[in-house]
């Protein structure tokens, strides 16, 4: 566990991106008027799945 | 409308869409995750039960798994990137009617389908290049400098493997009606590809060599595998050049 431990700050700028990924990802379903399904349920796949969730939704969600 | 002006709508349209955005941050995250993920798997074993004595089995990780776990995870997950970002390219336009709309000024359609290639291709170096130097600098960090010849040569062979499935795709884009048909025929061609590509003798000259071979520069290797990248370049053309016939003769 120790030795793991000294890697945790490798782990800060991944953790940037995630974050930037969930912001643009958000403000975009904030302002989009429609949807491919419902909002609320894009909200939580955009928070709560891991890089995966803002993905899914720059590709699926978004309706032009 | 010419090249260049079709080009910035693109390049804009990338960034709009936050495709740019998508596959920067995919393709980072992997080479940054990589020699991370190559450095730390054995302390992760540790951590299951009888982890100690299969991780005193294990050989000490060394930069070349860093290399490996960069093909692995770039390879894969770009060409799941190059297809979800394709497929939508032409036929997207044309149920939109804006493929009609920017055809109708006088901008040709080969110059229509190239700009969206190009722009395509640009996204990937940038993305690559970045990803490269990620990895590249946390693999310093964790285990010592690599060649820097070799990786360059590496990340420029994995570039074409990404651009063979770019080539594919935006050819299924111009074929297809919808967008879900475009990538269900693109996973299928990446699937007869990988099916002939196990077949004993084939497989090495195939765009999935390209990467064997980028690994084989890193580990000091000098055999090369000039038919894969040959082959690579033909299936590229051609996707291009078969997608440029059948638009020509598309209604829109």
């Amino acid at each position: 566990m120790e030795e793991i431990r000294q890697f945790i700050p490798f782990l800060v700028p991944i953790i940037i991106i995630q974050l930037i990924l969930v912001a643009v990802a958000l403000s975009d379903l904030i302002r989009r008027e429609r949807t491919k399904g419902p909002k609320w349920l894009w909200a939580l796949v955009i928070i709560f799945v891991n890089y995966i969730g803002p993905i899914v939704y720059f590709v699926f969600g978004r309706e032009e | 409308m010419n090249f260049q002006a079709a080009l910035r709508k693109e390049m804009l349209e990338q960034l709009r869409t936050y495709r740019l955005l998508m596959v920067g941050a995919v393709l980072i995250v992997f080479g940054l995750l990589s020699p991370l993920l190559a450095k730390i798997t054995p302390e992760i074993i540790k951590m299951i039960p009888e982890g100690e004595t299969i991780a005193q089995l294990l050989p000490p990780p060394t930069i070349l798994d860093a290399v490996a776990q960069y093909l692995k995870n770039t390879g894969q997950f770009s060409i799941l990137l190059a297809l979800l970002v394709t497929m939508g390219a032409v036929v997207q336009e044309k149920d939109k009617g804006t493929a009609a709309m920017m055809l109708v000024k006088p901008l040709p359609r080969l110059t229509f389908l190239m700009a969206k290639f190009t722009a395509l291709a640009l996204m990937f170096i940038v993305t690559i290049a970045i990803a490269g130097l990620a990895c590249y600098y946390y693999t310093w960090l964790l285990f010592g400098a690599l060649d820097v010849p070799a990786w360059l040569a590496l990340n420029g062979l994995l570039l074409v493997f990404v651009l063979v499935y770019v080539a594919l795709t935006l050819f299924c884009s111009v074929l297809m009606k919808s967008q879900a048909g475009a990538g269900a025929l693109a996973l299928g061609l990446l699937f007869i590809i990988s099916l002939i590509g196990s077949i004993p003798g084939l497989g090495e000259h195939l765009p999935g060599q390209l990467l064997t071979w980028g690994g084989g520069l890193m580990a000091g290797e000098t055999e090369t595998y000039w038919s894969a990248l040959w082959v690579s370049l033909g299936i590229i053309v051609a996707a291009l050049a078969g997608a440029g016939l059948i638009f020509q003769k598309q209604e829109l």
